[in-house]
Protein backbone atom coordinates (compact mmCIF):
# COMPACT_ATOMS: atom_id res chain seq x y z
CA UNK A 1 0.00 0.00 0.00
CA UNK A 2 3.06 2.46 1.04
CA UNK A 3 4.44 4.74 -1.79
CA UNK A 4 6.56 8.14 -1.76
CA UNK A 5 3.44 10.04 -3.39
CA UNK A 6 2.45 12.86 -1.27
CA UNK A 7 -1.21 12.56 -2.28
CA UNK A 8 -4.03 15.15 -2.15
CA UNK A 9 -6.49 12.93 -0.02
CA UNK A 10 -6.27 10.33 2.08
CA UNK A 11 -9.99 8.77 3.04
CA UNK A 12 -9.63 6.38 6.33
CA UNK A 13 -12.30 4.27 5.97
CA UNK A 14 -14.45 3.01 2.49
CA UNK A 15 -18.11 3.25 4.06
CA UNK A 16 -20.72 5.48 2.73
CA UNK A 17 -19.14 8.84 4.17
CA UNK A 18 -16.19 8.19 2.76
CA UNK A 19 -17.34 6.58 -0.71
CA UNK A 20 -19.36 9.90 -1.21
CA UNK A 21 -16.43 12.19 -0.29
CA UNK A 22 -14.42 10.29 -2.88
CA UNK A 23 -17.34 10.64 -5.47
CA UNK A 24 -16.79 14.49 -4.98
CA UNK A 25 -13.35 14.86 -4.43
CA UNK A 26 -12.29 12.10 -7.74
CA UNK A 27 -14.39 13.88 -10.07
CA UNK A 28 -12.73 17.44 -9.12
CA UNK A 29 -9.75 15.67 -10.32
CA UNK A 30 -8.21 15.18 -6.20
CA UNK A 31 -6.25 12.06 -6.12
CA UNK A 32 -7.76 10.37 -3.64
CA UNK A 33 -6.96 7.01 -1.43
CA UNK A 34 -9.45 5.57 0.54
CA UNK A 35 -7.72 2.77 3.60
CA UNK A 36 -10.41 0.52 4.69
CA UNK A 37 -9.66 -2.19 7.50
CA UNK A 38 -13.44 -3.70 7.42
CA UNK A 39 -15.56 -3.97 4.98
CA UNK A 40 -16.25 -1.53 2.00
CA UNK A 41 -19.91 -0.15 2.58
CA UNK A 42 -19.35 -0.19 6.75
CA UNK A 43 -22.23 -1.16 8.15
CA UNK A 44 -24.74 -0.56 5.78
CA UNK A 45 -22.73 -3.48 3.79
CA UNK A 46 -23.86 -5.63 6.36
CA UNK A 47 -27.28 -4.50 6.95
CA UNK A 48 -29.76 -6.44 6.12
CA UNK A 49 -32.33 -3.70 4.19
CA UNK A 50 -32.17 -0.28 3.83
CA UNK A 51 -35.53 1.43 3.45
CA UNK A 52 -34.88 4.87 4.37
CA UNK A 53 -32.68 6.15 2.04
CA UNK A 54 -33.48 8.44 -0.55
CA UNK A 55 -34.17 7.79 -4.30
CA UNK A 56 -35.27 3.61 -3.85
CA UNK A 57 -38.76 3.94 -3.68
CA UNK A 58 -39.10 0.06 -2.48
CA UNK A 59 -35.76 0.11 -0.23
CA UNK A 60 -32.64 -1.47 -1.01
CA UNK A 61 -30.44 -4.34 0.71
CA UNK A 62 -27.23 -2.88 2.84
CA UNK A 63 -25.01 -4.67 0.43
CA UNK A 64 -26.40 -3.66 -2.84
CA UNK A 65 -26.25 -0.35 -1.90
CA UNK A 66 -22.62 -0.06 -0.19
CA UNK A 67 -21.50 -1.81 -3.55
CA UNK A 68 -23.41 0.79 -5.79
CA UNK A 69 -21.50 3.49 -3.72
CA UNK A 70 -17.91 1.81 -4.31
CA UNK A 71 -18.88 1.32 -7.85
CA UNK A 72 -19.50 4.70 -8.49
CA UNK A 73 -17.33 6.50 -6.67
CA UNK A 74 -14.23 3.58 -8.56
CA UNK A 75 -15.95 4.93 -11.40
CA UNK A 76 -14.57 8.28 -10.87
CA UNK A 77 -10.80 6.80 -9.92
CA UNK A 78 -10.97 6.29 -6.04
CA UNK A 79 -8.33 4.14 -5.01
CA UNK A 80 -9.71 1.79 -2.32
CA UNK A 81 -7.10 -0.02 -1.01
CA UNK A 82 -7.82 -2.82 2.06
CA UNK A 83 -5.37 -2.41 5.05
CA UNK A 84 -5.22 -0.75 8.56
CA UNK A 85 -4.36 3.09 9.54
CA UNK A 86 -2.50 2.66 12.79
CA UNK A 87 -1.51 6.32 13.54
CA UNK A 88 -2.09 9.77 11.94
CA UNK A 89 0.96 12.33 12.32
CA UNK A 90 1.17 15.89 11.27
CA UNK A 91 4.39 17.16 9.80
CA UNK A 92 4.10 20.76 9.21
CA UNK A 93 3.34 20.60 5.63
CA UNK A 94 1.67 17.30 4.99
CA UNK A 95 0.24 14.43 7.07
CA UNK A 96 2.16 11.10 7.78
CA UNK A 97 -0.24 8.00 7.85
CA UNK A 98 0.91 4.56 9.18
CA UNK A 99 -0.64 1.71 7.44
CA UNK A 100 -0.33 -2.00 7.93
CA UNK A 101 1.24 -1.66 5.15
CA UNK A 102 3.52 1.71 4.96
CA UNK A 103 3.14 4.92 5.16
CA UNK A 104 0.88 7.50 3.11
CA UNK A 105 1.69 10.72 2.83
CA UNK A 106 -1.14 13.26 2.26
CA UNK A 107 -1.72 17.09 2.24
CA UNK A 108 -5.41 16.47 3.60
CA UNK A 109 -7.28 13.21 5.42
CA UNK A 110 -10.65 12.53 5.66
CA UNK A 111 -11.61 10.03 9.00
CA UNK A 112 -14.38 8.58 7.81
CA UNK A 113 -13.86 5.28 9.92
CA UNK A 114 -17.44 5.30 11.52
CA UNK A 115 -18.64 2.49 14.28
CA UNK A 116 -18.40 -0.81 15.24
CA UNK A 117 -20.94 -2.85 17.51
CA UNK A 118 -20.61 -3.43 20.85
CA UNK A 119 -19.65 -6.23 22.59
CA UNK A 120 -21.50 -7.03 26.05
CA UNK A 121 -18.60 -8.30 27.86
CA UNK A 122 -20.29 -10.56 29.45
CA UNK A 123 -19.49 -14.22 30.42
CA UNK A 124 -20.03 -17.16 27.51
CA UNK A 125 -19.63 -14.31 24.93
CA UNK A 126 -16.49 -14.70 23.82
CA UNK A 127 -16.22 -18.41 24.63
CA UNK A 128 -19.35 -18.96 22.23
CA UNK A 129 -18.26 -16.50 19.54
CA UNK A 130 -19.33 -18.19 16.10
CA UNK A 131 -20.83 -21.08 17.88
CA UNK A 132 -23.81 -19.37 19.07
CA UNK A 133 -22.94 -15.95 19.68
CA UNK A 134 -23.29 -13.59 16.49
CA UNK A 135 -22.67 -10.14 15.49
CA UNK A 136 -23.79 -10.38 12.01
CA UNK A 137 -27.38 -11.36 11.38
CA UNK A 138 -27.20 -11.07 7.18
CA UNK A 139 -24.05 -13.67 7.64
CA UNK A 140 -25.05 -15.75 9.74
CA UNK A 141 -28.68 -15.65 10.47
CA UNK A 142 -28.85 -18.58 7.83
CA UNK A 143 -27.32 -20.98 9.71
CA UNK A 144 -30.66 -20.42 12.39
CA UNK A 145 -33.56 -22.07 10.05
CA UNK A 146 -36.03 -22.95 12.57
CA UNK A 147 -34.29 -22.41 15.73
CA UNK A 148 -34.99 -20.29 18.33
CA UNK A 149 -32.68 -17.40 18.96
CA UNK A 150 -32.17 -14.30 21.16
CA UNK A 151 -31.59 -10.76 20.37
CA UNK A 152 -30.06 -8.78 22.33
CA UNK A 153 -30.89 -5.06 22.11
CA UNK A 154 -33.48 -2.94 21.85
CA UNK A 155 -32.39 0.08 19.28
CA UNK A 156 -33.12 0.40 15.44
CA UNK A 157 -30.39 -1.59 14.47
CA UNK A 158 -32.13 -4.96 17.05
CA UNK A 159 -35.50 -4.32 15.79
CA UNK A 160 -34.16 -4.49 11.84
CA UNK A 161 -32.21 -7.26 12.56
CA UNK A 162 -34.40 -9.54 14.68
CA UNK A 163 -37.41 -8.84 12.10
CA UNK A 164 -34.30 -10.00 9.51
CA UNK A 165 -33.56 -13.04 11.35
CA UNK A 166 -37.67 -14.10 11.26
CA UNK A 167 -36.95 -15.39 8.24
CA UNK A 168 -35.05 -18.45 9.28
CA UNK A 169 -36.05 -18.59 13.34
CA UNK A 170 -38.85 -20.19 14.54
CA UNK A 171 -38.76 -17.78 17.15
CA UNK A 172 -36.78 -14.94 19.02
CA UNK A 173 -36.98 -13.72 22.35
CA UNK A 174 -35.61 -10.09 22.49
CA UNK A 175 -34.10 -9.17 25.36
CA UNK A 176 -33.76 -5.15 26.01
CA UNK A 177 -32.46 -4.02 28.67
CA UNK A 178 -35.33 -0.59 29.67
CA UNK A 179 -37.47 0.06 26.55
CA UNK A 180 -37.65 -0.22 22.79
CA UNK A 181 -35.60 2.97 20.80
CA UNK A 182 -36.88 2.25 17.70
CA UNK A 183 -38.21 4.16 14.19
CA UNK A 184 -41.77 4.33 14.35
CA UNK A 185 -41.86 2.35 11.47
CA UNK A 186 -39.81 -0.66 12.70
CA UNK A 187 -41.69 -0.66 15.89
CA UNK A 188 -45.00 -1.15 14.57
CA UNK A 189 -43.21 -3.51 12.40
CA UNK A 190 -42.04 -5.73 15.41
CA UNK A 191 -45.50 -5.48 16.71
CA UNK A 192 -47.11 -7.14 14.01
CA UNK A 193 -44.62 -9.70 13.80
CA UNK A 194 -45.59 -12.71 15.71
CA UNK A 195 -42.31 -14.86 15.70
CA UNK A 196 -40.93 -11.61 18.16
CA UNK A 197 -41.47 -11.60 21.68
CA UNK A 198 -40.11 -8.73 23.03
CA UNK A 199 -38.77 -8.61 27.12
CA UNK A 200 -38.47 -5.63 28.43
CA UNK A 201 -36.34 -4.37 31.56
CA UNK A 202 -33.92 -7.46 31.46
CA UNK A 203 -30.52 -7.49 31.49
CA UNK A 204 -28.46 -10.36 29.86
CA UNK A 205 -25.52 -11.53 32.29
CA UNK A 206 -24.16 -14.84 30.85
CA UNK A 207 -24.87 -17.07 27.59
CA UNK A 208 -24.11 -20.76 28.84
CA UNK A 209 -23.48 -23.59 26.58
CA UNK A 210 -23.43 -27.30 26.59
CA UNK A 211 -21.56 -29.49 24.34
CA UNK A 212 -19.81 -27.01 22.75
CA UNK A 213 -22.99 -25.02 21.34
CA UNK A 214 -25.43 -22.11 23.31
CA UNK A 215 -28.44 -23.56 24.96
CA UNK A 216 -29.71 -20.67 26.89
CA UNK A 217 -29.25 -16.77 27.72
CA UNK A 218 -29.44 -15.66 31.56
CA UNK A 219 -30.64 -12.21 32.55
CA UNK A 220 -31.95 -10.66 35.29
CA UNK A 221 -35.69 -9.24 35.60
CA UNK A 222 -37.19 -7.15 38.46
CA UNK A 223 -34.25 -8.56 40.21
CA UNK A 224 -35.19 -12.28 39.65
CA UNK A 225 -32.97 -14.31 37.52
CA UNK A 226 -34.45 -15.55 34.21
CA UNK A 227 -33.53 -17.90 31.76
CA UNK A 228 -34.28 -18.18 28.01
CA UNK A 229 -32.96 -21.55 26.11
CA UNK A 230 -32.00 -20.67 22.90
CA UNK A 231 -29.98 -22.24 19.73
CA UNK A 232 -28.11 -18.64 19.16
CA UNK A 233 -27.75 -15.22 20.52
CA UNK A 234 -27.38 -12.01 17.88
CA UNK A 235 -25.90 -9.20 20.11
CA UNK A 236 -27.05 -5.67 18.62
CA UNK A 237 -26.34 -3.30 21.93
CA UNK A 238 -25.05 -0.16 20.25
CA UNK A 239 -22.22 1.22 18.90
CA UNK A 240 -18.91 2.54 19.61
CA UNK A 241 -16.60 4.74 17.31
CA UNK A 242 -13.90 3.26 15.36
CA UNK A 243 -10.86 5.67 16.79
CA UNK A 244 -8.33 3.31 18.16
CA UNK A 245 -5.78 4.46 15.72
CA UNK A 246 -5.90 8.60 17.21
CA UNK A 247 -4.79 7.15 20.24
CA UNK A 248 -0.90 8.45 19.90
CA UNK A 249 -2.81 11.65 18.42
CA UNK A 250 -3.90 13.70 21.66
CA UNK A 251 -4.00 17.10 18.59
CA UNK A 252 -7.38 15.38 17.11
CA UNK A 253 -10.36 15.88 20.31
CA UNK A 254 -12.43 13.25 21.09
CA UNK A 255 -16.28 14.00 22.82
CA UNK A 256 -16.35 11.75 26.10
CA UNK A 257 -17.63 9.32 24.20
CA UNK A 258 -14.82 8.39 22.02
CA UNK A 259 -16.21 10.32 18.76
CA UNK A 260 -14.40 12.88 17.04
CA UNK A 261 -15.22 16.47 17.65
CA UNK A 262 -15.42 19.23 14.56
CA UNK A 263 -15.61 22.79 14.02
CA UNK A 264 -18.23 23.99 11.38
CA UNK A 265 -16.43 22.71 7.87
CA UNK A 266 -16.13 19.12 9.71
CA UNK A 267 -12.16 20.33 10.32
CA UNK A 268 -11.04 18.34 13.64
CA UNK A 269 -9.00 20.24 16.23
CA UNK A 270 -6.22 18.92 13.62
CA UNK A 271 -5.98 21.46 10.40
CA UNK A 272 -6.27 19.53 7.44
CA UNK A 273 -7.94 16.61 8.68
CA UNK A 274 -11.58 16.61 8.21
CA UNK A 275 -14.03 13.63 9.68
CA UNK A 276 -17.83 12.69 8.35
CA UNK A 277 -19.88 10.26 9.15
CA UNK A 278 -20.89 8.09 11.87
CA UNK A 279 -17.76 8.92 14.16
CA UNK A 280 -18.12 12.53 14.15
CA UNK A 281 -19.41 13.28 17.71
CA UNK A 282 -22.89 14.78 17.54
CA UNK A 283 -23.61 12.65 14.17
CA UNK A 284 -27.62 11.21 12.92
CA UNK A 285 -25.75 8.07 12.70
CA UNK A 286 -27.93 7.64 9.23
CA UNK A 287 -26.71 6.29 6.19
CA UNK A 288 -28.31 9.49 4.28
CA UNK A 289 -26.86 12.12 6.50
CA UNK A 290 -23.46 10.68 6.24
CA UNK A 291 -23.37 10.35 2.57
CA UNK A 292 -24.58 14.31 3.10
CA UNK A 293 -21.29 14.89 5.29
CA UNK A 294 -18.79 13.50 3.09
CA UNK A 295 -20.22 15.31 0.55
CA UNK A 296 -19.57 18.59 2.53
CA UNK A 297 -16.47 17.50 3.71
CA UNK A 298 -15.00 16.61 0.23
CA UNK A 299 -16.05 20.47 -0.83
CA UNK A 300 -14.49 21.51 2.41
CA UNK A 301 -11.59 19.71 1.37
CA UNK A 302 -11.37 20.94 -1.67
CA UNK A 303 -11.42 24.52 0.03
CA UNK A 304 -8.56 23.68 2.57
CA UNK A 305 -6.24 22.04 -0.68
CA UNK A 306 -7.08 25.16 -2.84
CA UNK A 307 -5.73 27.49 0.37
CA UNK A 308 -3.03 24.98 0.85
CA UNK A 309 -1.68 25.17 -2.98
CA UNK A 310 -1.68 29.01 -2.58
CA UNK A 311 0.59 29.33 0.61
CA UNK A 312 2.51 26.54 -1.01
CA UNK B 1 -2.10 -28.17 -8.66
CA UNK B 2 -0.74 -28.32 -5.22
CA UNK B 3 -2.98 -25.97 -3.11
CA UNK B 4 -6.88 -25.28 -3.16
CA UNK B 5 -8.56 -22.47 -1.75
CA UNK B 6 -11.90 -22.46 -0.35
CA UNK B 7 -14.57 -20.57 0.79
CA UNK B 8 -17.74 -21.00 2.66
CA UNK B 9 -19.86 -18.17 2.54
CA UNK B 10 -24.31 -17.25 2.76
CA UNK B 11 -26.04 -15.08 0.35
CA UNK B 12 -25.86 -11.34 2.06
CA UNK B 13 -22.71 -12.02 4.24
CA UNK B 14 -21.04 -8.34 3.36
CA UNK B 15 -17.58 -10.02 4.78
CA UNK B 16 -17.66 -12.92 2.28
CA UNK B 17 -17.64 -10.52 -0.62
CA UNK B 18 -14.14 -9.15 0.91
CA UNK B 19 -12.69 -11.95 0.99
CA UNK B 20 -13.47 -12.89 -2.81
CA UNK B 21 -12.37 -9.23 -3.40
CA UNK B 22 -9.53 -9.63 -1.67
CA UNK B 23 -8.34 -13.43 -3.33
CA UNK B 24 -9.62 -11.93 -6.63
CA UNK B 25 -7.15 -9.03 -5.94
CA UNK B 26 -4.42 -11.12 -5.50
CA UNK B 27 -5.01 -13.20 -8.61
CA UNK B 28 -5.88 -16.43 -6.56
CA UNK B 29 -8.78 -18.83 -7.71
CA UNK B 30 -11.06 -20.35 -5.13
CA UNK B 31 -14.21 -22.38 -4.97
CA UNK B 32 -16.97 -20.82 -2.81
CA UNK B 33 -19.24 -22.69 -0.73
CA UNK B 34 -22.28 -21.02 -0.67
CA UNK B 35 -24.02 -22.28 2.42
CA UNK B 36 -27.35 -21.61 1.56
CA UNK B 37 -27.18 -23.17 -1.55
CA UNK B 38 -25.61 -26.33 0.30
CA UNK B 39 -26.62 -26.36 3.10
CA UNK B 40 -25.48 -30.28 3.63
CA UNK B 41 -21.82 -28.54 3.88
CA UNK B 42 -22.82 -26.92 6.78
CA UNK B 43 -21.45 -29.95 8.74
CA UNK B 44 -18.08 -29.82 6.60
CA UNK B 45 -17.63 -25.84 7.65
CA UNK B 46 -18.39 -26.88 11.11
CA UNK B 47 -16.23 -29.74 11.09
CA UNK B 48 -12.90 -27.60 9.82
CA UNK B 49 -13.34 -24.72 11.75
CA UNK B 50 -15.03 -25.30 15.26
CA UNK B 51 -17.48 -22.96 14.53
CA UNK B 52 -20.26 -21.80 12.86
CA UNK B 53 -20.00 -18.15 11.48
CA UNK B 54 -18.96 -17.00 7.60
CA UNK B 55 -16.39 -16.30 6.03
CA UNK B 56 -14.60 -19.42 6.82
CA UNK B 57 -11.86 -19.74 4.33
CA UNK B 58 -9.62 -22.90 3.80
CA UNK B 59 -6.31 -22.91 1.98
CA UNK B 60 -5.07 -26.59 1.39
CA UNK B 61 -1.96 -28.10 0.41
CA UNK B 62 -2.67 -31.64 -1.08
CA UNK B 63 1.22 -32.49 -1.26
CA UNK B 64 1.96 -31.78 2.46
CA UNK B 65 -1.61 -32.72 3.82
CA UNK B 66 -2.11 -29.62 5.58
CA UNK B 67 -4.20 -27.26 5.84
CA UNK B 68 -4.59 -23.67 6.87
CA UNK B 69 -8.47 -21.99 8.11
CA UNK B 70 -9.20 -18.22 7.94
CA UNK B 71 -12.51 -17.34 10.00
CA UNK B 72 -13.71 -14.26 8.85
CA UNK B 73 -12.66 -11.26 7.18
CA UNK B 74 -8.89 -11.24 8.38
CA UNK B 75 -6.43 -9.86 5.69
CA UNK B 76 -3.49 -10.18 7.60
CA UNK B 77 -4.02 -13.75 8.52
CA UNK B 78 -5.38 -14.45 4.70
CA UNK B 79 -1.90 -13.23 3.34
CA UNK B 80 -0.21 -15.75 5.71
CA UNK B 81 -2.24 -18.29 4.96
CA UNK B 82 -1.49 -17.73 1.23
CA UNK B 83 1.71 -15.88 1.69
CA UNK B 84 3.69 -18.73 -0.30
CA UNK B 85 1.34 -19.15 -2.75
CA UNK B 86 1.35 -18.24 -6.62
CA UNK B 87 -1.64 -18.13 -8.90
CA UNK B 88 0.37 -20.95 -10.82
CA UNK B 89 0.37 -23.04 -7.65
CA UNK B 90 -2.95 -23.09 -6.87
CA UNK B 91 -5.27 -25.34 -8.36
Amino acid sequence: MADEKLHDLVIIGAGPAALAAAVYTTREDIDTILVEKGVVGGLAAITDWVDNYPGFAKGVSGLDLAQQLEAQAERFGADIRLGEVIALHDEGKHKRLETSDGDLLAKAVLIATGTDYKKLGIPGEDTYYGRGVHYCATCDGAFYRDKRLVVVGGGNSAVQEALFLTKFASHIDMLVRSEVKASEVLVHDLEKNSKITVHLGVTTDEIVGENNKVVKVVGTSDGKQVEFPTDGVFVFIGLKPNTQFLRSTPAIKLDEFGFITSDNDLMTTMPGVFVAGDVRSHSTMQIASAVGEGATAALKIREYLEAHARSA
Amino acid sequence: MAKTITIYTTNTCAYCVMVKKWLKMKGLPYEEVNLEEHPERQAEMMELSGQMAVPVTVVADKATDSMNVTIGWNPSKLATAVASMTTAQVA
